[in-house]
């Protein structure tokens, strides 16, 4: 079985988020970026679909500037065995990226494509589902647990209320959720051969894809600030704010 | 020695009943986190303003009484534990008078917590870069009174170096007014310096100024797993050489210190799988420019080339630089979580002189106390090595307990053999005040003395601490 495994350069969970003084976007300059937390389980559970002899390639792809080869090699670190970069500076909407998956899918045609659920950055969570549709292929979204019985994949999924489980006929689409797996260390010698797989390099234009955003951004605010907090003297205080100040009693 | 009522009714009037510390509220003044000493003290005075703190410390000075000055009782060999004094602690006094990213330096107060000094750096967008495992809780007069050291030090230096100026209450309550803010200085005996590690035996510091420092816009945290101590060494030389010195930290865990914090903590996972003696735990940082990840790829293929590295790994994000902290953060819980009484240690040797120290004192420990496990690790790029041993497993925790004062000379013999410190960054407190004055060569205690004598000579300022 081959895999494919889009994953997406964004700016790092943990750094805080600044808006340029403009308000035209987020601010990028200098900021650490690494790979989408969901894409990261995705690739780990591909590489652990091959180390269980379930699959037998792993090919990961990202869409991005430049620089998102660092998230390809990372892929490549953990397990992935080539890699191609789809390369633009424009920002590429849901819709585009799925548009040009699909064509990464008619030329590679995998079996089964793994992808985070949505990305930190845009939180969309929309490329996956598309990428089904265009594909007319079956989705498992919101992954807690994969596994191939026979020739079909169960993917038990997180939902409200509890966990379904669905049986998918391959070639699919399994986006990933947080508690599939806990994403491996890459280590120092796999990080060394990574420099040396095999990394494509392409451009939207080379799959024919027209990659135009659809959207606008008008304006980047950060959220409001929490006001801080007062101490009540009394229940009859509180009663009393909540029902006048508050106008919620 | 118990004190007159009419003397704590007096001290009460100062600070007002705000500013006394009552009741069940005491407690957590006078216990020692790891429990080793409990202290006693008439009164817990937390005073609001420099004045109050002065005037207390006239007050104690014109009837002699004894003053244990506190910041967040983090402390580890009991220098903020009172023994009949009046105890001050410091956390009312947290203002931030001044914070210049012109001039790269902030003026605070003494209460305010490392981690709050940290954060309003930041807000100005620059670094205070001293880091411990307490700056959530120590407090910035106490770090001083210290010279607390931790994972930075290699880069940025310990307390002494981060610190341009003090302002101090002496003992007979005389506000003395050191808040310098300038690099260069030279205007005769820097005093602050004594107050600096002078663990309040001379004054209490009632604010600093501390210097600052650009943010670094890149940072690589990196976990590897060594054949050796001695590779340890060559791979500090190595890393500095190729990065022209951009290590802020580099740590050193034992195979047993690492193996302890992974069973105490099941929940982080194992960095590498190959298992090594040593591991460690290393952070680079720079600004923008140059990519520091590549430049570290490359110094540590040469690394693995040489045989100094058998495995390691990367962060590839923050949350993974988080988790490989959390491990070296982890290592002193682990230690409490482990029934066995643990005997620490807290030396430092040349860098260069790290592998023999570990090798002679392991033997040593192996020697006198069969089956103790050594729970090495530490701050390795400033030869500060954690040498903690822990009762063996099925042993008894009392008897282990009671021979704690030969198990710490026993690894303190090594590090002076080796012209290293029985106190890298914990200081002396009560704990190593007798071996202090043993170890050190007699004309320093002399002149010690005789700087205490000139400064309090009422012997009121934290009396029973360093000397």
């Amino acid at each position: 079985m081959k895999v494919l495994v889009p994953v997406k350069r964004v700016i790092d969970y943990n750094v805080k988020v600044r808006v340029k003084p403009d308000q035209s976007d987020v601010d990028l300059a200098n900021v650490k970026m690494s790979m989408n937390p969901f894409d990261e389980i995705a690739v780990e559970e591909a590489v652990r679909l091959k180390e269980a002899g379930t699959a037998e390639e792993v090919i990961a792809v990202t869409i991005g500037p430049e620089k998102a080869q660092d998230q390809l090699r990372q892929a490549l670190a953990m397990g992935a065995d080539r890699a191609i970069l789809i390369e633009t500076t424009e920002t590429v909407e849901p819709l585009s990226v799925a548009k040009l998956l699909a064509k990464v899918c008619e030329e590679e045609s995998p079996q089964l494509v793994v992808m985070g659920k949505q990305a930190i950055d845009d939180d969309c969570n929309q490329t996956g589902q598309m990428l089904a549709a265009l594909m007319g292929w079956p989705q498992g979204t919101f992954a807690s647990a994969v596994t191939k019985e026979g020739d079909k994949l169960h993917v038990t999924r997180e939902i409200d209320g509890g966990l379904q489980t669905v049986a998918l006929n391959l070639p699919a689409v399994v986006t990933t959720d947080l508690r599939l797996n806990e994403p491996r260390y890459a280590s120092l010698p796999n990080i060394m051969k990574a420099k040396k797989k095999p990394l494509d390099k392409k451009s939207p234009s080379d799959y024919g894809v027209e990659i135009t955003a659809r959207l606008k951004t008008l304006k980047v605010t950060e959220p409001p600030k929490r006001e801080a907090g007062i101490k009540v003297g009394s229940v009859a205080d509180l009663v009393e704010k909540l029902k006048n100040e508050a106008g919620v009693l | 020695m118990a004190l007159d009522q009419q003397h704590i009714d007096a001290l009460a009037a100062i600070t007002g009943p705000k500013g006394v510390i009552e009741d069940n509220d005491r407690a957590p003044y006078l216990t020692e986190w790891r429990g080793r000493w409990t202290g006693t003290a008439p009164i817990i005075l937390a005073p609001a303003s420099v004045e109050e703190v002065s005037k207390i410390a006239a007050y104690c000075h014109e009837h002699g009484v004894g003053i244990t000055p506190q910041g967040g009782n983090t402390g580890l060999v009991g220098g903020q534990v009172p023994d009949g004094q009046v105890l001050i602690t410091m956390k009312r006094l947290r203002g931030v008078r001044d914070v210049s990213p012109e001039n790269n330096t902030m003026t605070v107060e003494a209460g305010l917590t490392l981690a709050e000094a940290q954060q309003e750096a930041e807000k100005a967008d620059r670094l205070f870069p001293l880091s411990i495992g307490s700056e959530g809780t120590c407090q910035i007069g106490g770090i001083l009174s210290t010279n607390a050291g931790g994972v930075n030090v290699i880069r940025y230096g310990n307390m002494r170096d981060l610190v341009l100026g003090i302002e101090a209450v002496l003992p007979d309550g005389t506000v003395w007014n050191g808040l310098n803010r300038l690099r260069k200085n030279n205007t005769g005996y820097d005093l602050k310096h004594l107050f600096i590690g002078g663990e309040g035996t001379l004054g209490l510091v009632t604010a600093a100024v501390l210097k600052l420092y650009p943010r670094p816009a890149q940072s690589v945290t990196v976990f590897t797993a060594l054949p050796s101590a001695r590779a340890a060494v060559d791979l500090l030389s190595l890393m500095q050489g190729e990065t022209g010195g951009m290590a802020a930290s580099f740590e050193l865990l034992s195979a047993s210190t690492l193996d302890l914090t992974l069973k105490q903590f099941p929940d982080l996972q194992r960095p590498v799988e190959t298992e090594a003696p040593f591991y460690t735990l290393m952070e680079f940082t720079t600004g923008s420019g140059t990519d520091l990840g590549e430049k570290i790829e490359a110094a540590l293929a040469k690394a693995m080339e040489k045989d100094l590295v058998l495995d390691g790994t990367i962060a590839q994000n923050e949350t993974q630089a988080a988790e490989l902290w959390q491990i070296r953060h982890n290592v002193s819980e682990a230690m409490k979580k482990d029934p066995a009484y643990c005997v620490k240690c807290d030396i430092s040797v040349p860098v260069q002189d790290i592998p023999a120290f570990l090798e002679e004192t392991g033997k040593a420990v192996e020697k006198a106390a069969p089956g103790a496990r050594v729970i090495a690790f530490g701050h390795m790029g400033d030869g500060n090595i954690h040498y903690d041993i822990l009762g063996s497993e099925d042993g008894e925790r009392d008897a282990f307990k009671a021979r704690s004062n030969e198990m710490e000379r026993m690894v303190h013999d090594v590090a002076v053999a080796h012209h290293g410190s029985i106190s890298a960054e914990h200081g002396i407190g009560i704990l190593k005040r007798d071996e202090l004055a043993e170890r050190k060569d007699p004309a320093e205690i002399q002149m010690m003395r005789a700087i205490k004598q000139a400064l309090d000579p009422k012997n009121i300022m934290n009396p029973g601490k360093l000397l």
